[in-house]
């Protein structure tokens, strides 16, 4: 720890250098005399700049200050519906990111001995385009593939673009270990996953959905006014978590029977008819053998498996049908719904339904589809434009999902991919069992990582080319679809840090022309913005000077429309039917479950209020917030550890079936007997994270499944662990 | 003259900390110092457990022991009731730190002397609100005047009858807080 504080303090002192006048700590001490004097001789230069915050796939817009040409402080834009005037404090902390020493700075190539070298731009587009050909002609174009974080637009559009005109569809996004789950439920039961009306709603259930840790930040102070307005709100999780604070009650549920409690909820609204009939009528398919279905489900048979009450499942139940429509089951995010357990799909389809029983569609205090802005593209006639390779994805087995990325390593195993492109994403560290991913990606032709740090999965690279930070250029255009939907975009706060960096449409730019695809990316990013707002009329100018706008076009509530085959809610489900599926959500079991009589938990995880990923373990202002706060504590149940022979703060080897780690306890009542709680972000493997001295990283520990065969989801809580005090 | 208070209002604390690292950075202070910290308080037994999260910074009192003790006049009330430390009189001795009940005061390691909350006292000047409450996600906190019966704080702290963390120690805190 000692050497994480030296390393931190040198880090200050080397930008404060770097910037020049910086009086590090300096105006707390000040009287306000003295400061007023000061101020009075020198004249900041200070500018404030509209752009979007990087901490999370929110993207919230954003003010930036620059003083003196240094980043400075930020405060939320008002007018974008995700921050809603605020920042979360991985927003103020990641404003230190193009000052980190630990950034890459030039184009590295691996050596034959493991190390990297240092080589000149045109070197590394000359030998990529050139590896790139010449895998392309001996296998096929089918074998390369993109992956990029799903929530940043410019490494989306340009990767797909650049695969396309070399001739492949195999794109990825993180969505398989995040919210994929969710997606894939809801998008084959009503057509999309809808945001959810939370300033007008009565009742709110959050199942595994965490709004005070994993923030949107203009959710949170809806929730809030919500909250003032009397609306009752109910937390349904295994641990107490930061939103208990803003809640009415909490549900402690048995991990990964989520499904259970939503099924018997849906039997209490038929039962006791509670449901809005007339909903159901005019907009349900299949409602008939749901209800068949779900006689069985009763809130005494879901208490033998959930572990609640079958009083508090009617309680909860009666509330929301009592409420409706101004009431709902929150879709979730990442948690019960998301990419957790074998049956997650299941339950986003359960909660898609428990809503639609609600009748709450389109309704103001329910579930509503926004309107999406609508952005145009670039000209072809101008501006060629590649054709949709019409060779199959190499993970079409998954006809529901979008892109299975946790399916990566075994189809380079099984020499299915042999070049990958990776772009603001790790995905050797970020899926399944790392070690087991790490051994796969080695087996690569070719893997280029475009990152500002130095990932797990760079580490593995041939070629790792350093991006500019995310205040230091320029992104694509962005259209967020809500009650109103906005335009917003990412633009340059701050000039260049490291001279030898480029932005991403630049990178993809270069790569296209050497890889003899220039043709398609005869444009700058300008021009692609330009032509993506000309259908709302606004130009790139007006954008750029507020940042975000909104369109002036907010949506009719009412009248919902179900973008399914039915065009209804598909209480039966057309389309799991004809993949082979359930076409019903009935009850399955997680794949795995504890047994308590061996010591045995549930490693459960799930997000913190001040980190994202292992990348915002590098930020010394979050860093320190873990130290602090004992952020990186495995929580165990308070009465359960004291049987252990556990204190407060012991060390303990947590051992699952394919590793182990080691990590400090925190003893609470707060967390469900059977699990083990820890949060995401730690135990990174890169070499030069500070954040790899935290913890241990709850993904090393998770068997590489077989994925369940609806999204191909990374089943991030099917793991069984013990634990012994060192 | 104003009075400056704030209201905190802990059923709309997210326990998020965006308050501390943005009042980090709008008072560019390093990393490991924090002018808002937080203590976590738990209340009872699995499955009927509670938990809340309060953020604590300095309360700016009417009655500063860090002010009565500082020996050289370093603590003072400056205008609107806020609590400073001048710098240039300050001699390092850290009676303030130890004198203050809600340890709301950190050590510069740089310059070896006290730091502390200021209530963003050169941005309120120019009608700002402090940099805590601008971005408080559930908008827990109020800034205000105390003195001005008709603030936005005080309607607030009469209608949910805030009250200060500890009223019993005599200091009378400036920062009223809900439960």
């Amino acid at each position: 720890m000692l050497q994480e504080k030296i390393s931190r303090r040198t880090f200050l002192k080397a930008t404060a250098l770097a910037a020049g006048a910086l009086s590090v700590g300096a105006v707390g001490t000040f009287s306000f005399e003295t400061w007023k004097k000061a101020e009075a001789e020198k004249k900041d230069d200070i500018r404030v700049i509209p752009t979007l915050c990087t901490g999370c796939g929110n993207f919230c817009g954003l003010n930036v200050y620059v003083k003196n040409g240094r980043v400075w402080r930020a405060v939320g834009l008002p007018q974008h519906p995700k921050s809603k005037g605020k920042i979360c404090a991985r927003g103020h902390g990641l404003l230190a990111t193009p000052y980190l020493r630990q950034r890459l700075t030039q184009p590295l190539k691996r050596t034959e001995d493991g190390n990297f070298q240092p080589i000149s731009w045109e070197q590394a587009f000359r030998e990529i385009g050139e590896k790139l050909q010449e895998i392309r002609k001996k296998y096929g174009p089918g074998v390369i593939a993109h992956i990029s974080y799903a929530g940043q637009k410019t490494a989306v559009w340009y990767g797909q673009r650049l695969l396309w005109a070399l001739g492949s569809p195999n794109t990825f996004t993180h969505a398989a270990s995040c919210y994929a789950g969710r997606g894939v439920g809801f998008e084959h039961t009503v057509g999309g996953t809808p945001g959810t009306d939370i300033a007008n709603a009565r009742y709110m259930v959050y199942i595994g959905r965490n709004l005070a840790e994993g923030i949107t930040p203009g959710d949170v102070l809806e929730l809030a006014k919500a909250r003032e307005k009397g609306a009752q709100i109910v937390l349904v999780d295994p641990r107490v978590n930061n939103m208990y604070q803003m809640a009415t009650k909490w549900v402690p549920i048995r991990p990964g029977t989520d499904l259970a409690f939503v099924l018997a909820l849906a039997h209490v609204l038929i039962k006791e008819g509670l449901y809005d009939a007339a909903f159901v009528q005019e907009y349900g398919y299949g409602f008939e053998q749901f209800a068949q279905a779900v006689e069985k489900y009763t809130p005494q048979w879901a208490e033998e498996i959930t572990g609640v009450p079958a009083a508090t499942i009617q309680e909860v139940a009666r509330g929301l049908g009592k409420n409706k429509p101004r009431a709902f089951i929150h879709p979730g995010w990442h948690g019960a719904t998301g990419t957790q357990y074998a049956n997650s799909v299941d339950a986003a389809r359960a909660i898609a339904l428990v809503n639609a029983l609600l009748g709450n569609y389109q309704k103001e205090g329910g579930l509503i589809f926004g309107k999406t802005p609508p952005l145009g593209n670039l000209n072809p006639a101008k501006y060629p434009a590649p054709e949709k390779p019409a060779i199959p994805r190499v993970d079409s087995e998954w006809p529901l999902a979008h892109d299975v990325v946790t399916a990566v390593p075994d189809k380079i195993r099984d020499g299915a991919l042999k070049a990958i492109i990776v772009n603001r994403s790790n995905p050797v560290m970020h899926y399944n069992n790392p070690l087991y991913a790490r051994e796969a990606y080695k087996l690569l032709e070719l893997l280029v990582v475009v990152d500002i740090f130095m990932s797990e999965t760079a580490e593995l690279a041939h070629y790792v080319l350093p991006e500019v930070s995310y205040l230091e250029r320029d992104d694509l255009v962005e259209g967020v679809g809500g009650k109103k939907p906005i335009v917003a975009m990412r633009q340059q706060a701050i000039g260049k840090i490291h001279p030898e960096t480029k932005a991403s449409w630049e990178i993809y730019t270069g790569i296209a022309e050497a890889a003899g695809v220039g043709k398609y990316f005869n444009f700058t990013l300008d021009e692609v913005n330009q032509a993506m707002l000309a259908p709302t009329g606004l130009s790139l100018n007006e954008l750029k000077a507020k940042g975000t706008i909104v369109l002036n076009s907010p949506i009719v509530l009412g009248t919902p429309k179900f973008n399914t085959p039915t065009g209804k809610v598909e209480f039966y489900s057309t389309e799991f039917k004809a993949a082979g599926l359930d076409p019903i959500p009935n009850w399955k079991p997680p794949l795995v479950m504890p047994d308590v009589s061996k010591g045995e938990f549930r490693l459960i995880n799930g997000r913190q209020a001040y980190h994202s990923h292992t990348n915002t373990t590098r930020n010394p202002y979050l860093l320190v917030l873990t130290e602090d706060y004992h952020g990186d504590r495995l929580w165990i149940n308070r009465r359960v550890a004291e049987r252990m022979g556990l204190k407060e703060g012991d060390w303990v080897e947590v051992r699952s079936e394919v590793a182990t780690g080691r990590v400090q306890v925190h003893l609470t009542e707060a967390i469900h007997p059977e699990a083990v709680f820890i949060y995401a972000p730690y135990g990174s493997l890169a070499k030069n994270n500070p954040g790899r001295n935290f913890a241990f990283s709850f993904m090393t520990l998770l068997p590489y499944h077989k994925l369940d065969p609806a999204a191909g989801i990374a089943l991030t809580q099917e793991v069984i662990v013990t634990l012994r005090k060192i | 003259m104003a009075r400056y208070g704030m209201l905190i209002d802990l059923t709309k604390c997210a326990g998020c900390m965006a308050c501390t690292v943005s009042c980090q950075f709008q008072n560019e202070l390093p990393p490991e110092v924090h002018f808002i910290k937080f203590y976590q308080q738990e209340y009872g037994t699995f499955p009927d457990v509670s938990l809340v999260n309060i953020p604590v910074q300095c309360q700016h009192c009417e009655n500063p022991p860090c002010v009565y003790n500082c020996p050289t006049g370093a603590s003072y009330i400056a205008e609107g009731g806020v609590v400073l430390i001048d710098e240039s009189k300050c001699i390092g001795c850290k009676y303030c730190m130890t004198s203050c009940p809600y340890n709301a005061r950190v050590l510069n390691e740089e310059t070896h002397t006290p730091m502390k909350c200021i209530f963003c006292f050169d941005h309120i000047q120019e009608g700002e609100q402090p940099m805590c409450v601008q971005t408080c996600l559930g908008g827990a906190r109020v800034f205000g005047d105390l003195d001005d019966p008709e603030s936005e704080l005080n309607k607030q702290i009469n209608e949910k009858k805030a009250r200060p963390l500890r009223p019993d120690l005599g200091t009378k805190p400036k920062i009223f807080y809900v439960w």
